[in-house]
């Protein structure tokens, strides 16, 4: 099946669900969906014969915060699917608000997603439901924050010296600036 | 071996002149640290063949973390061979090295088990940071590199480089060794066992 | 805790916690897996990663393009083109770019597949140290300092080349490297029998990696695993083949699977890796193309040395390129390439300025650590480090 059928099916039988979908100028099937309705979506494309989107190559978090602050959604997670058999592949975002980042986990479809799902709480802060070991993966337990949001700095200790005139000073903070009040 | 005749001669003759010496060098210096005096130059060139004992076998701990670990292991190969350096084995356990080249960039979570390793090491133990990442936290200035090896482990030679070739590492080595035939016999040793 | 009546002390489980540690010189960098051991089996194993996390993909937010390619370099740290190649594709990408000169792809597939070689020299050598084959070690690095030099003859650096730059290669090739190239070509072939005879077939070899490890063609997809993992559980799959980049559909290689996809399989897919690259080096060498090494597009690469004394245009991208670096349209995009490891991508957001807006790296061991430890339930504890050895593991891609 072409992309653009894939794209025609899917607007069809999702209709609301379907925020954008489309076939970019590369031939790349990019299809925006609703979290409410991202893991029928998912199980339909994985069990739909025809797909047979049988391979789940990598899950992204993209925090919005710096590029587009009025965006209705913070957070945009991008999964890769491809079918190993059809040759079929297709990018799925779904987009996440700031106030109730949580998605359900699709590791129950594909094993894959143990441990990029791990790494969106980790890195982004997002709680993905019914994944079953849901803890922090690339920064120590006792680690606070989640590194890879926008307001996170880059780090706590001054730069000794920079001639780069680009350089993002405002995400390197002092050790006086990360000190928190605890009486105000 | 020649050095080891070498090294007894001149202890026979120290021990001649002392034997000769002592009781006016004693006397210049004031009796209460006569046992003091007497012990520190007999030992120092006692300390002096230890020192080359230890310069000439020291075994690295395997410690490779990133990239630089490579270059480590092609300075333990054929081209650039180690052992005729007498770093003939990589001991897989700290307790039975007595050099850890931290070869690789530090992370926050690995920085407590990069002190528990090093306390694990029996004394007299040496370090090398390998590298950029380890001297000083390299290319990578962020929150989860530490920045220099040194704030975790007291370090005695800097090998720079992203990666250091076999060849600078094997330079280091060399300087190391240097080092603990100059300090050997002195207190500076003496304070690393002690 | 009781006591027992045998006087030992009462445990609440049955099984023994042993860990593997991050200090290991068996786990292939520092990862740490805590095994639950009955006797000597191993009834489950926990992955435990981020003792590399070096925050590549933060660092890179605040870099221009350029300045990320050394940083992706550092991220499997054994074959370094693999990576500068998915970037620089992924942001070639995104700049609209359609096809390069031929020069400078194949200049690239020669690095590629140089550094596909070096990185399954490391694989065959540390992996036979681990079960105990320590000449196979020694051999391997032998030849790997061959590829390094050539490394350092085009590129200045022995490991992290950067050779691979936006819009082309970084510098054209020698004579002299290409004399080192078919020098090197001309002697590989007999090394990999040598490695082979060493080996393939040998009873302790064999007892050690045949009918071990196993992974099924259903549970490697199922569990994201790539490259030649996948291969060797028979399904055809190379991206170098599905979706051919920087002109690979010009050369002709096969592509080893076997069937069973245990750990002798895979030694076996990555041995004939080996010679199948060493053929596209050879094809790449006996038809290099003359012409530019890079774009001739300004705006992306600099232009030639020389014109900057009698061009006004090229003094200004010249100075625009290298103070300011290649603007990025906005866009997002991902590009899949075919490392030693499996799937090699970049997922670049890009919010139209200088410096990328989110840089995600798809690592292959990342994605097959949780399937590795899958496989060493039910497995025996000296199978174990086989096991890691064979799924070729690298914790600078996995931390990133």
């Amino acid at each position: 099946m072409t992309n653009e059928e894939i794209r025609e099916q899917i607007d069809a039988i999702f209709e609301s669900a379907i925020k954008h979908s489309a076939v970019t100028e590369h031939g790349d099937l990019v299809v925006h969906v609703a979290v409410e309705q991202f893991l029928m979506l998912m199980a339909y494309l994985k069990q739909n014969r025809d797909y047979d989107f049988d391979y789940l190559s990598q899950i992204t978090g993209v925090d919005y915060l710096e590029m587009d602050p009025d965006r209705e959604f913070r957070f945009d997670v991008v999964y890769e699917l491809y079918s190993m058999s059809k040759d079929h592949h297709i990018q799925i975002h779904v987009g996440l608000p700031e106030e109730e980042p949580t998605l359900p986990s699709v590791y129950h479809l594909w094993r894959g997603a143990d441990f990029p799902e791990r790494e969106l709480y980790d890195m982004f802060g997002i709680i993905v439901m019914d994944h079953p070991n849901m803890k922090r993966l690339l920064m120590p337990e006792d680690w606070e924050g989640h590194p890879l949001l926008k307001d996170y700095p880059l780090t706590v200790e001054e730069v000794a010296f920079s001639h780069n005139p680009d350089h993002k000073s405002e995400l390197i903070k002092t050790p006086e600036d990360m000190k928190v009040d605890p009486w105000a | 071996m020649g050095l080891m005749d070498e090294a007894v001669d001149s202890i026979e003759t120290e021990i001649n002149n002392l034997k000769l010496n002592a009781k006016d060098a004693l006397d210049q210096l004031g009796a209460e640290f006569s046992g003091a005096v007497y012990d520190s130059i007999l030992t120092t060139k006692l300390g002096k063949v230890v020192g080359w004992a230890q310069k000439n076998a020291l075994w690295p701990a395997t410690f490779g973390l990133a990239c630089c670990a490579i270059e480590m292991m092609a300075m333990a190969n054929s081209r650039w061979d180690a052992a005729r350096f007498g770093a003939e084995v990589f001991r897989a356990s700290p307790r039975q090295a007595d050099l850890m080249i931290v070869s690789g960039r530090v992370s926050q979570k690995m920085a407590p088990v990069l002190r528990r390793i090093y306390n694990q090491m029996a004394e007299p133990k040496w370090v090398i940071a390998m590298g950029a990442c380890s001297s000083c936290g390299g290319i990578f200035n962020n929150y989860a590199i530490v920045q220099g090896v040194d704030r975790v482990v007291p370090v005695d030679v800097y090998v720079p480089g992203c990666p250091p070739g076999p060849e600078a590492l094997l330079f280091g080595v060399i300087k190391l060794q240097e080092k603990i035939l100059k300090e050997a016999g002195s207190e500076k040793a003496r304070q690393r066992v002690a | 805790m009781g006591v027992t009546e045998q006087g030992l002390l009462e445990r609440d489980k049955d099984t023994m916690t042993l860990n593997m540690g991050p200090q290991h010189p068996s786990t292939h960098g520092v990862f740490r897996v805590i095994l639950e051991m009955d006797g000597e089996i191993v009834r489950s194993a926990e992955p435990d990663i981020g003792f590399l996390h070096t925050g590549i993909e933060k660092n890179a937010e605040n870099k221009r393009y350029v300045h990320c390619i050394p940083m992706t370099d550092r991220l499997d740290y054994l074959s370094p083109p693999q990576n500068n190649l998915a970037f620089c594709l992924t942001t070639e990408k995104l700049l609209g770019v359609k096809e390069l000169p031929a020069r400078a792809d194949y200049l690239r597939v020669m690095m590629c597949e140089l550094g596909r070689i070096g990185s399954h020299l490391v694989w065959l050598g540390t992996h036979a140290l681990d079960i105990g084959a320590m000449t196979v070690f020694l051999y391997t690095w032998r030849e790997r300092e061959m590829i390094l030099d050539l490394n350092e003859m085009i590129s200045g650096v022995r490991m992290m080349t950067s050779y691979i730059r936006i819009g082309g290669v970084a510098q054209d090739a020698t004579p002299e490297w290409l004399d080192g190239v078919r020098k090197f070509v001309d002697y590989f072939p007999a090394k990999v029998d040598e490695y082979e005879s060493l080996l393939t077939n040998n009873p302790i070899w064999l007892d050690r990696t045949r009918g071990i490890g196993t992974l099924t063609k259903d549970e490697a997809i199922l569990w994201s695993m790539s490259g030649p993992i996948l291969r060797a559980a028979g399904l055809d799959w190379d991206w170098r083949k599905k979706k051919p980049y920087s002109r690979y559909d010009e050369f002709k290689f096969d592509v080893p699977t076997q069937d069973h996809g245990d750990i002798y399989d895979r030694y076996l897919v990555r041995v004939e890796e080996m010679r199948q690259s060493r053929e596209i080096v050879k094809q790449a060498l006996d038809h290099l193309p003359d012409g530019p090494y890079k774009i001739e597009d300004n705006k992306i690469s600099l232009p030639p040395r020389d014109t900057l004394h009698t061009s006004m245009e090229a003094l200004i991208h010249h100075f625009k390129l290298v103070s300011d670096g290649v603007k990025v349209p906005k866009g997002e995009a991902y590009v899949p390439t075919e490392g030693p490891r499996g799937e090699v991508g970049f997922h670049i957001v890009s919010d139209g300025s200088n410096t990328p807006y989110r840089v995600k790296m798809r690592a292959p061991s990342f994605m097959g650590i949780p399937g590795m430890c899958q496989i060493m339930e039910g497995a025996f504890i000296s199978d174990v480090v086989a096991i890691i050895g064979s799924v070729d593991i690298v914790m600078g891609e996995v931390d990133r």
